[in-house]
Order: C-alpha cells, then sequence, then structure tokens
C-alpha cells in the first residue's frame, strides 16, 4: 500500500527546548528579576516605614497597625490567610521581611505569621489534586500526597509554635545567627548590593514624586508598588526558571524515584532553590503520585525539602535590608523549617505519622467529597478567617 | 538527521534511548526464540537469556512509562503527542518480546515444522531479524523515508507470513507447528512496523496503517 506523506512527523520527538541564546538570556534575566526583588523589598519597607512615620500606621507607635497579630493565633493565622491569597509563601515570607526590616513589626509577632506562611502555601497542591477527583484511586493517591505536606506542617507548628512562645528558641536562636553573620551584635547588617539598590529606589521614588504624589499619598502608593513588584518579581523568577531548568527538574524526579535516604531531601532543597517556590516543586509531585508512579512515602522527603528550599527567598529579602531584624526573621524561618524536618525525617516512626494521617484523610475524602470540602475550608479559609477577625477584633 | 543540540530535551532523550534499548532486547529475544525454533539451537541453553531478556523488556517498558508521566508533569502539553506516540510504540516493542517468548515456547515444545516450510521460515527469520536492526535504527535517526520503505517490507513479510499459514492450513498433514510460526513471526513484523509508522503517520492512525479501505 502506499503510505500518505507524514503529517505529524515531528511528533516523535518533542519540540526543542531554549536555545543557548535563550539560555544565556534567561540567565540575564534571572539577575534582573532578582534584583528588581531585592529593590521591591526596600521599596516596601521603606514604604512602611515611612506611614509609620506619618502615624498612619497608628499614632506614631510602628506596632500599632500590627497590635492584633501579638495575639499569636491572630499571626499565624495572617501568615495563612496573606499566603492563600497570593498563592506564594515566598511573597509572603519575603513581605514579612520588609515590613520587620521597616521596623513596624517586631521578630516576636512575626514568627507566627512566617509559620502560618507555611501552613498557607499547600494549599496549591491541594487545588491540584482535587483536579483528580473524577478518578478514585488517582484522587486518593494525590489528595494523600496534596495534605502529607499540610500535616507535617501542621504538626511542626503545633509543636514549635507554644515552644517558640515559652522559650524564643526560634527566634533566639536566629538573632544570635543574625548577629554573628551580620559581623556583631548591634551592628548594621550590611550588604554589597545594597548601594544599587539604594539608588533605584530613590529613583522610583523621584518618578512617584514626579507623577505629583506626596506625603501619605506617596507612602501608600510607594507599598502598593512594592508588593505588586516583589509579587511579580517572584512569579517571573519561578516561571524563568522553570524553562531554564525544566530538564533538570525531569532528571531529578527520574532520579528521586530510586533514591532513597538523604537524596530526595536534597532534590527537593535544590529544585525549590533553583524555582524559588515550593508550590512548585510539591505540585509536581502530585500528577506523579496520582498515577501511582512515585509513592507517597518517596515524594515526603521531597517536600520536606521543599519547606527548606523556599527559606532562601527570605534570606534573599533580607539581603536589602539593614535593620538586622530582618535577617533574623529570615532566620526563623529557615530554623523552623530545618529543625522540624531534623526532627521528623531520621526516624521512620515519625516519618509515618503524618503519611498516615494523609493516607487516612484521602481515604475518607474518596468515600465522601464532603472531607475533602471540610478539609480545604477549615485549613485554609475558616482557620485564616479566625485569626482575620482576632486581627481586627484587637 | 540530527536533532538541533538543546540543554532542555535530555528527558525525553533518555526515553528515546530507554526504547531503543527495547528494539535491541526484541531483536535480541527474537533472534534467541526463532534460532530455537529453525536454527537448531537447544531451548534450554537459552532459556534463562531468553526469559531474563523479556523481564527486561518489560521493566523497562514499566521505566518508560513513569518517565513520560513525569515528561508530562514537567513539561506540561507541549510533548503531549511525543510521549503518546513514544507510550504506544513502547507497548509494540514489549509485544515483540512476548511473541519471541511464543516462538521459544514452541521450540521448546519441541515443535514439528514441515520439510518446504522450514527453509521458508528460516528465511522470514533472518529477514525479521534485519527488519528490527532497522527498525531501532531508523527510529533513534527519525528518518521518514527509511520508515516509509521499512512499512513497505513489512507488507510483503505479513503477505508471505498469511500466505504459509494458508498453505499450513490448507495442508492435509498436521501442520500447526508452522502455522502458530507464521502467524508469530506475522506479529512480530506488525508490531516492527507499528514503531515505524510512528514516523510517518498521524498520531489517530499509529497502528492501522495497514488497515485497507474496504
Amino acid at each position: 500500500m502506499e503510505h500518505p506523506p507524514s503529517l505529524l512527523a515531528p511528533q516523535v520527538h518533542p519540540p526543542p527546548g531554549p536555545s543557548r541564546i535563550e539560555l544565556a538570556l534567561r540567565t540575564v534575566l534571572l539577575f534582573v528579576l532578582l534584583f528588581g526583588f531585592l529593590v521591591s523589598i526596600e521599596t516596601m519597607s521603606k514604604a512602611i516605614k515611612a506611614l509609620a512615620d506619618t502615624g498612619m500606621l497608628g499614632g506614631g507607635d510602628e506596632n500599632e497597625l500590627f497590635a492584633g497579630v501579638g495575639n499569636p493565633f491572630a499571626g499565624l493565622a495572617l501568615g495563612v490567610l496573606f499566603t492563600v491569597l497570593v498563592q506564594s509563601s515566598s511573597t509572603t515570607t519575603a513581605t514579612i521581611v520588609a515590613v520587620v526590616g521597616s521596623g513596624a513589626l517586631s521578630v516576636e509577632h512575626a514568627v507566627p505569621m512566617i509559620l502560618g506562611a507555611n501552613i498557607g502555601t499547600t494549599v496549591t497542591n491541594t487545588i491540584v489534586s482535587i483536579g483528580h477527583i473524577g478518578r478514585t484511586s488517582d484522587f486518593r493517591r494525590a489528595f494523600a500526597a496534596a495534605t502529607v505536606h499540610d500535616f507535617f506542617n501542621l504538626m511542626a507548628v503545633a509543636v514549635m509554635l507554644p515552644l517558640e512562645l515559652m522559650t524564643g528558641f526560634l527566634s533566639k536562636t536566629a538573632s544570635y545567627l543574625a548577629s554573628f553573620l551580620a559581623g556583631g551584635s548591634g551592628s548594621a547588617y550590611k550588604s554589597p548590593v545594597k548601594k544599587c539598590i539604594k539608588l533605584i529606589h530613590k529613583e522610583i521614588l523621584s518618578l512617584l514624586e514626579a507623577a505629583g504624589l506626596d506625603g501619605k499619598a506617596l507612602g501608600v502608593a510607594a507599598l502598593v508598588l512594592g508588593i505588586a513588584l516583589t509579587f511579580a518579581c517572584l512569579y517571573f523568577i519561578t516561571r524563568n526558571m522553570r524553562r531554564v531548568i525544566a530538564g533538570r527538574i525531569e532528571a531529578a524526579m527520574n532520579k528521586a524515584l530510586g533514591a532513597s535516604g538523604f537524596v530526595p531531601l536534597f532534590i527537593g532543597i535544590g529544585l525549590t532553590i533553583a524555582v524559588q517556590s515550593s508550590s512548585i516543586t510539591t505540585s509536581l509531585l502530585v500528577p506523579v503520585c496520582a498515577a501511582g508512579v512515585m509513592s507517597l512515602g518517596r515524594a515526603f522527603p521531597i517536600m520536606l525539602g521543599a519547606n527548606i528550599g523556599t527559606t532562601v527567598t527570605a534570606l534573599l529579602a533580607s539581603m536589602a535590608q539593614e535593620r538586622p531584624e530582618a535577617l533574623t526573621i529570615a532566620l526563623v524561618h529557615l530554623l523552623f523549617n530545618s529543625i522540624g524536618v531534623a526532627a521528623v525525617y531520621p526516624f521512620p516512626t515519625l516519618r509515618r505519622l503524618p503519611i498516615r494521617m494523609a493516607r487516612t484523610l484521602a481515604i475518607l475524602a474518596t468515600r465522601s467529597r464532603w472531607w475533602v470540602v471540610a478539609y480545604v475550608f477549615g485549613t485554609f479559609v475558616f482557620l485564616p478567617l479566625l485569626g482575620w477577625f482576632a486581627w481586627r477584633g484587637a | 538527521m540530527k536533532k538541533p543540540s538543546t540543554a532542555y530535551d535530555g528527558g525525553f532523550d533518555e526515553i528515546q534511548r530507554r526504547f531503543a534499548q527495547m528494539l535491541e532486547d526484541g531483536r535480541h529475544i527474537f533472534d534467541a526464540a526463532a534460532n530455537a525454533l529453525v536454527g537448531g539451537t537447544d531451548p534450554e541453553v537459552i532459556r534463562k537469556d531468553l526469559f531474563a531478556t523479556d523481564r527486561r523488556i518489560n521493566s523497562t517498558e514499566q521505566e518508560i512509562r513513569r518517565m513520560i508521566v513525569i515528561n508530562g508533569t514537567v513539561h506540561g502539553a507541549q510533548n503531549f503527542p511525543s510521549l503518546l506516540v513514544t507510550m504506544s510504540v513502547a507497548k509494540d516493542a514489549e509485544r515483540i518480546g512476548d511473541y519471541a517468548k511464543n516462538i521459544f515456547d514452541l521450540a521448546a515444545d519441541r515443535a514439528r515444522l514441515g520439510k518446504d516450510e522450514h527453509p521458508r521460515l528460516v528465511s522470514l527469520k533472518d529477514r525479521i531479524s534485519k527488519l528490527l536492526v532497522r527498525a531501532r535504527y531508523l527510529y533513534e535517526q527519525e528518518d521518514e523515508q527509511a520508515a516509509r520503505e521499512l512499512l513497505g517490507e513489512c507488507d510483503k513479510l505479513e503477505d508471505e507470513c498469511d500466505e504459509g499459514m494458508r498453505r499450513a492450513l490448507a495442508a492435509d498433514h498436521n501442520a500447526s507447528a508452522d502455522a502458530l510460526a507464521y502467524r508469530y513471526f506475522k506479529r512480530v513484523v506488525s508490531h516492527t512496523a507499528n514503531v515505524a509508522t510512528a514516523l510517518v503517520m498521524p498520531l489517530d492512525m499509529l497502528d492501522f496503517f495497514d488497515e485497507d479501505d474496504d
């Protein structure tokens, strides 16, 4: 028989990825975006400071706006709420670093918010898992993969937040480390890129002033611009890096299928640092687990690694800040996640606990979809709203 | 036809490499089994190697499936057609192993081939073996022209197998071994052809290249 000309011959091989030139351009873009991110943190921080100075945040007391977060539950819930709304714990932690760096929020009050960001970030992969709801067995695996991260983070917060409130072990250790890293207690933390950041920040303010803004309006505009710029820079860093290292992500995930011990943990750390988003790392695992290609036990350490990897964003944000407290709160994030992993991962009994909880919830969720509704609503809507009302009440 | 070098397609290249290994193992297992049937090799001598090769083919197919899920998850819809094609042809490569085992079973059961059919089956075996080598090569090279030529030869080989089967079925003596041998050889040819169709046929027409319009 005669065979027709090929219509889809290229289907054998997928479309090529970025060329060397594109890779070079994307690398340059990454540095531009990272710089933009630091500028955005500076803009946000200075705007909050300026608004506090004008008394807009509450009668000259810099902490008045955040008085409600003196209630740790409110702080925790606000961290969850903000992260759920922006779908990015990196944006939340970077914003908290900027607020702490401005002096408007103390480290003590910021700690629960940072911990809340950890819980809020898991909403993304829970949403991804709901996409598998059409096939029961796939959904059971996907939902377990999504919620194992939640359970671990909830457990970590349940144990470490009361300990922190009683002893201040996280903030004290972070403060010690920050003073050590900053070159001595009391000295201002200096980063090498600060001069450039300040220069660009001044230009931004000049542009806003040229647009006729001054006083409180200037502060509000700079704050909104800072938050928007932070979100945009992190979004495009993630998109850019996902394109650049897609092949490496794939190779790492293939490697993780057969890896054991601490290798998956380091894969999680590496991937998350590279894409600057723990949600990307964990959301990629959900479909792979749903298909049954990766077991929950193997995906779990990658998620734990993502928890540690995502702390790099706050550390980066602290580079733009002068106050050592900014570095301190970023280190609190790192310590919280590192201690959480160190306390759970090496011990099989503890390690299996969130896995069992996630599997149990997934089984219940496959029996009745109301469990999904109750869980998502309770964890990501009801809990944060309670905190919101506590904050408003204060 | 050299593919452009990028820093991106390493994952799919690895899938392709595993698939090429499946085809190589398919050729090996077919040669071993067909030699036991028509070449006089003692089946017991090759049994262990043959079953180990079949297990390797099966586990490679499973690896490919896992890698396909990961590739699709990471790269999204842009690789979708390529992944579906690979899923389909990997199944064909796995089936080649299965039919080789059927051929081996015939040999192990001491099947008696007809004297007239034996030389024809030897000739078929040699040509199918070469076909499998070429299938791997053209798939790696994405050589459409070679794929069309291979499909033409597959048509002829399948016709020969059909003819052989008809002779065996019409024979006035028990020629069930001949019929089964032709049947299994034909299936190996068909699955090899399916691999080649991936290069020249649209996705929805994979496996249907030899279907007549009537």
